[in-house]
């Protein structure tokens, strides 16, 4: 890893926020895992009106009749300098059920054609070891999940599907993820969990943040009865 | 009470939001038009903040169930108190039975209708507000619907406050949206730079509270690029692979995949509230110095009137 590529650019996203962004062509476990470190060290000073961490960016918006554009990126850079030397605390492994195939996975036959695995080698190379939770949103519940095995890299579909359900487990491109909501979606859908990753009526209702880690364990179709 | 005989267009229950939840990818929703909202909330004598109710296009119609002060504020829509002609941006009294009408905009999209004492429905991370696509806020995170009740406080009926000359902002079909660069700026080629601030652009059917695909020239990059997923906000102008722009509102999404061309200044995102199918859209250039004395200006001549209210 070099330094270059941790060393972020501080970017003017129109005249109240910032977008720190990190140099990296692909996915990189070690540029998210400091994106989450930033946002932890930035959270400690009321500055900050959202801060919102993505894959290879985070963007920090500020009340720009409190603070100026100049004081803004001071405080960024100096965080930037301060996270340096934070240490990577181990997030605990959150487990979430997942039925794979069949009616919970209409593009399960897609990724065994593109894969040329057999269904079980699937179930098997995805849920084989934990992923992070990168980013959430671009709806509530919405996990962004760090890089899955080669052989299961897929491209969404060309036009989105109008109805994903709840729970789904999809990939896109070198991307997994889970869909918090009923909603439209491009994603090639291969499983589904019960879990709901959104529930508005729980006391807490989103059940991982960004910067956890989850794991997939393969289950039978009883768990959704 | 008040009871819905007809929700409208699209009809929901705003207040100022809940701002600092898109990293749950929870957008802050609100009021689409906060200038408009914080009007009539302060009418009808109520705090700018409020719950109050917004009719997207118009159709409305409510019945009160018991005298109360209302005050009415946003796009034109021809407003009638049992037939009766009323004024926009004014509050008036109403008596048990009265049934409040409006009827289609023009020059602008969303009208409020502030209550005195407010309107009560339960709270979801701090704020009443309806967020449609994950049904949260507002009467069971839905529009409103033929039927409904919604409950307003028992205060008894306040002065009506006039709102001073100079005060009252013009809604035209034209919407000037004063900018500033994206993220993405620099990729998008020199023609399609000039393109953004001179050409005008309309929006189209795809207009709603989450945002507005609007048709215009068309806008192109230098280089085809592929984006990682990444955080978006209000008033963000981002461009499809089609090279066609999507301008984001209040309840737009927390993150998107295309680059982002413009971001609209703080003190005129309260207009994107007030496109509606069809306006017209300009994009005018800003500096960073600019917005911040435009801010300030404005804050301090609206702060002056509504307590606690900034753009």
């Amino acid at each position: 890893m070099s330094d270059t590529e941790l060393t972020p650019d501080i970017i003017e996203y129109g005249d109240s926020a910032l977008l720190v962004q990190f140099k990296t062509n692909s996915f990189s476990l070690d540029v998210n895992n400091r994106i989450h470190q930033l946002s932890k060290t930035l959270s400690s000073k009321p500055d900050w009106q959202e801060l919102v961490p993505g894959y290879d960016s985070i963007l920090c918006c500020f009340d720009m009749a409190r603070i100026s554009m100049e004081r803004a990126k001071k405080n960024i850079a100096t965080a930037i300098k301060k996270t340096a030397s934070v240490e990577i605390t181990e997030s605990k492994i959150i487990e979430v059920p997942v039925v794979y195939g069949g009616i919970y996975g209409p593009d399960m036959a897609a990724i065994k054609k593109s894969s040329g695995l057999n269904q079980s080698q699937i179930i098997e190379t995805h849920s084989a070891q934990p992923y992070s939770v990168c980013m959430m949103g671009f709806i509530p519940g919405f996990c962004f999940l760090s890089e899955i095995p080669s052989p299961l890299k897929h491209p969404r579909h060309k036009s989105p599907r109008s109805l994903v359900p709840a729970g789904s487990v999809g990939i896109a491109g070198w991307q997994t993820g889970i869909y918090g909501l009923d909603s439209p979606g491009g994603w090639q859908i291969i499983g589904r969990t019960p879990h709901k990753m959104f529930d508005k009526n729980r006391e807490k209702p989103f059940l991982v943040k960004a910067g956890d880690k989850i794991k997939f364990i393969p289950s039978s179709k009883a768990i959704f009865s | 009470m008040i009871e819905v005989l007809n929700g409208g267009t699209q009809t929901t229950l705003q207040d100022a939001g809940r701002p600092g939840m898109r990293h749950l990818g929870i957008p802050s929703s609100g009021a689409a038009d906060q200038l408009s909202f914080a009007l009539a909330n302060w009418m009808a004598g109520n705090r700018w903040d409020a719950l109050a109710i917004e009719c997207a296009l118009g159709g409305l119609h409510i019945k009160f169930q018991s005298s109360n002060t209302v005050a009415i504020a946003g796009a034109e829509m021809w407003a009638q108190v049992n037939g009766q002609n009323v004024n926009n941006f004014s509050a008036f009294s109403v008596e048990k039975g009265d049934i409040l009408t409006l009827s289609f905009a023009r020059d602008g999209c969303r009208s409020y209708i502030a209550i005195a004492g407010g309107l009560k429905a339960p709270e979801f991370m701090n704020s009443s507000s309806t967020y449609l696509p994950a049904k949260i806020g507002g009467l069971n995170g839905c529009a409103l619907r033929a039927g409904d009740q919604l409950i307003s406080s028992n205060r008894p009926r306040s002065a009506q406050r006039k709102i001073p000359q100079g005060f009252t902002p013009k809604l035209s079909r034209h919407v000037v949206l004063r900018s500033l660069p994206g993220p993405e700026w620099k990729i998008l080629d020199k023609p399609s730079q000039r393109h953004l601030f001179v050409s005008p652009f309309h929006a189209t059917n795809l207009t709603d509270r989450m945002g507005s695909r609007l048709k215009g020239d068309k806008i192109t990059t230098e280089v085809p690029i592929s984006m990682t997923s990444s955080p978006l906000l209000p008033g963000t102008l981002q461009i499809d692979t089609n090279g066609e722009p999507i301008l984001m509102f209040a309840d737009g999404h927390c993150t998107g995949g295309y680059p982002r061309a413009l971001q609209v200044i703080q003190s005129d995102k309260w207009l994107l509230g007030q496109i509606a199918p069809g306006t017209q859209v300009s994009f005018r250039r800003c500096f960073q110095e600019h917005s911040k004395k435009i801010l300030k200006a404005r804050n301090s001549f609206y702060g002056g009137l509504i307590e606690g209210f900034t753009f």
